[in-house]
């Protein structure tokens, strides 16, 4: 599987720093994230639960919680700064340009307002449709992501709807104004394993239909690898590694992205998977370690691992490959 | 691609879809036998309260000291009481009185109390602090203590500044002190009831304000106002309204209670309150003269908490069977 050809990325992500108030201080969750997202890619962001892939997305168009907040970095879409603009810009961006889908379709949707007029709402705000307009746009988006009798469906409320289907809402909802990027936070993670794969097949079958770009976040490798062009590791708010789906697949570098590649549980192998499944948890916001955040679960971890921290660099020789390692680094260079 | 079934219940599937979610509600409703017994039983006091002195055979007023006492009778259908004033009639009466005070009152208790409590909510630190400091005082001192003691140093003072500008000016307007009444005991009264409505109304807004279709909501960009209007206000407004349902029954039953004590509405004005606590001296002898006053405010009290278990449930489609 080959990316397409990127010039200049629509999404450019540099530096992002979060930072939480604690009762002890403020604590970094989010340290220094680098993404690019280029036109038309789909890229997957991977990691364990709480490392930081809700809120770096999140904060993209703002919508961080109280408490949380920016405080460093940059983050260019379509050459403009989200972080920066006004808010009335960043409300155009807001569903016009970027679309969300997030991971509960169960609490995700307004309860009391019927499905078609939630979707008409960001018509009729971005688009400046017409009620009856939007009413016959709404139809044909839930048509689009695969809902029945969408005639119908629009007057029906959230819970008259299945898990599966609700998600389907979601992304009509995220996808209602023609957005250049979808944003998907886990949003398979709530349904059963069938209606995942559904899910994961209708974002691909749109993203090309669409000519979108994708940004599709999770913590099952397994399930995206058929969907997304490059894989971004995340670990303890930082990204660790990055490469094209297939390259990562085949040259898995980092120590963590190894781990999280072995645990993915083969029926063949139950064993082995077991055995190299990683051991320990990762640091909490204001306890991170002073050199590689990985240091104190990482079986290659030496000396310097917990002096310094790794930045992401090349893996030379192959091209789009990134890792934040420092053994990595150097044993590649060793055997070349 | 392969589609799920769908869990598709049976609330929508009505002859012609509804288009808002107060049709949704009032359709709801209306399935609901309880709630639509309660709302008639509302709607016909109501209509009593309003149209009550066309109603009525006799002046509430009017005494007839040959007819005292008597048992209900045709020309008397809850008889007549010590003075052979007709109960039907005061009843009547006393029903317009009711209503007067608790929607008075309930009106003044939710203004204060959505106020207050939404911004108590929506802005939080020392103002929420303050308002809560406010709200758990008044709920901890008990609430007839209270009143008890408002009345017993206001009235007094208040009837006596009033007497003496009649003195002074003969205005007859001086002399009726049927609303220094009524300003005392709505005054009382509300002063003791906005604060469960702050409570309601704040807890309800801090949940809301975070709940994921909230941020969903500001993801697809749509604006504060509406926001608040179409995802929190219908959201939160539910259990409100239950609450002011249930809170115009516990104001009958409380300006009873205080005419009962002697420091709500005072005679000749009825009220079941009084009423009752005439009844209650001699109901051994009489016992219609308690019972007819006594139904009615039971009634009224049991038909208002229908009404707002049955808005409760219709206002709220997840919880529609
Ligand atoms: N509202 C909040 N208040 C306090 N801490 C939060 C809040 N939201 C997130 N955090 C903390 O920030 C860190 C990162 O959270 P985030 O939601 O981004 O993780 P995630 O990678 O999306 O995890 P998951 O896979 O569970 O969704 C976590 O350690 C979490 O405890
Ligand atoms: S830098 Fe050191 S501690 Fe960090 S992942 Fe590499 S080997 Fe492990
Ligand atoms: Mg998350």
């Amino acid at each position: 599987m080959t990316a397409p050809e990127i010039q200049k990325p629509l999404l450019d992500v540099r530096g992002l720093t979060i930072e939480i108030e604690t009762r002890r201080g403020p604590a970094i969750i989010v340290d220094g994230i680098n993404l690019t997202v280029g036109k038309g890619e789909t890229v997957g962001v991977v990691g364990e639960s709480g490392c930081g892939k809700s809120l770096t997305m999140l904060s993209l168009v703002r919508l961080l919680p109280n408490k949380i907040k920016v405080k460093g970095g940059t983050a260019e879409f379509a050459g403009r700064d989200l972080l920066k603009m006004s808010k009335s810009e960043l409300r155009q961006v807001r569903g016009g340009k970027i679309g969300f889908v997030f991971q509960d379709p169960m609490t995700s949707l307004n309860p009391v307002m019927r499905i078609g007029d939630q979707l008409c709402e960001p018509l009729i705000y971005h688009r400046n449709m017409s009620k009856a307009d939007a009413g016959k746009r709404a139809i044909e988006l839930l048509r689009l992501v695969g809902i029945p009798g969408p005639e119908q469906r629009i007057t029906a409320y959230p819970h008259e709807l299945s898990g599966g289907m609700r998600q389907r809402v979601m992304i009509a909802m995220g996808l209602a104004c023609d957005p250049e990027l979808l944003i998907a936070d886990e949003p398979t993670t709530a349904l059963d394993v069938t209606i995942q794969a559904q899910i994961v097949d209708l974002v691909k079958d749109l993203r090309k239909k669409l000519n979108m770009s994708v940004v599709w976040i999770t913590h099952d490798l397994a399930l995206i690898a058929g969907l997304v062009d490059r894989v971004a590791v995340l670990y303890a708010g930082t990204v660790v590694e990055d490469a094209p789906v297939g390259e990562l697949f085949a040259r898995p570098t980092h120590p963590y992205t190894r781990g999280l590649l072995a645990s993915i549980p083969k029926l063949s192998d139950e064993r082995a998977s077991r055995l190299s499944s990683i051991g320990g948890t990762p640091p909490e916001p204001g306890r991170r370690p002073k050199g590689c955040p990985f240091a104190p679960r990482c079986a290659l971890a030496e000396s310097i691992c917990h002096e310094r921290v790794p930045v992401l660099e090349p893996v030379a020789g192959h091209s789009g490959h990134r890792v934040a390692c420092f053994v990595a680094q150097r044993q590649l260079k060793e055997a070349a | 691609m392969t589609i799920t079934p769908v869990n598709l219940s049976s609330t929508v599937a009505d002859d012609e879809p509804p288009v808002s979610l107060w049709r949704d509600a009032w359709h709801r409703l209306l399935r609901n036998k309880l709630a639509v017994a309660g709302l008639a039983v509302v709607i016909l006091l109501a209509f009593v309260a309003v149209f009550g002195p066309w109603l009525t055979p006799y002046d509430f007023l009017t005494q007839d000291l040959e007819a005292r006492n008597q048992a209900p009778s045709l020309a008397h259908l809850f008889g007549t009481d010590d003075l052979g004033r007709d109960v039907f009639s005061r009843v009547v009466y006393g029903t317009r009185t009711a209503f007067v005070v608790a929607i008075v009152v309930t009106t003044i208790a939710v203004a204060i109390g959505v106020t207050l409590g939404a911004m108590a909510g929506f802005f939080g630190g020392l103002f929420d602090r303050i308002v809560m400091w406010f709200t758990d005082m008044t709920m901890s001192v008990p609430n007839l203590l209270l009143v008890v003691v408002i009345n017993a140093s206001l009235k007094t003072p208040i009837t006596a500044w009033m007497e003496a500008r009649y003195q002074a000016t003969l205005n007859p307007f001086y002399r009726e002190t049927i609303w220094v009444d009524f300003l005392l005991v709505f005054g009382s009264m509300a002063l003791i009831s906005w604060p469960p409505y702050a409570r309601l109304v704040r807890a309800q807004v801090l949940s809301i304000r975070g709940r994921p279709y909230v941020t969903a909501a500001r993801a697809l960009g749509l604006t504060n106002r509406l926001i608040l209007m179409r995802y929190i206000v219908p959201n939160a407004i539910g259990p409100l309204i239950v609450s002011v349902s249930a809170g115009l029954g516990t104001a009958m039953v409380l300006e009873s209670a205080f005419s009962f004590l002697g420091v709500g509405v005072n005679p000749p004005t009825p009220s079941w309150g009084n009423m009752i606590s005439d009844g209650l001296r001699v109901w051994q002898h009489y016992p219609h003269l308690l019972a007819a006053p006594a139904a009615v405010l039971g009634l009224a009290t049991v038909a208002f908490s229908f009404l707002g278990d049955g808005l409760n449930d219709a206002l709220n489609p997840r919880g529609s069977k």
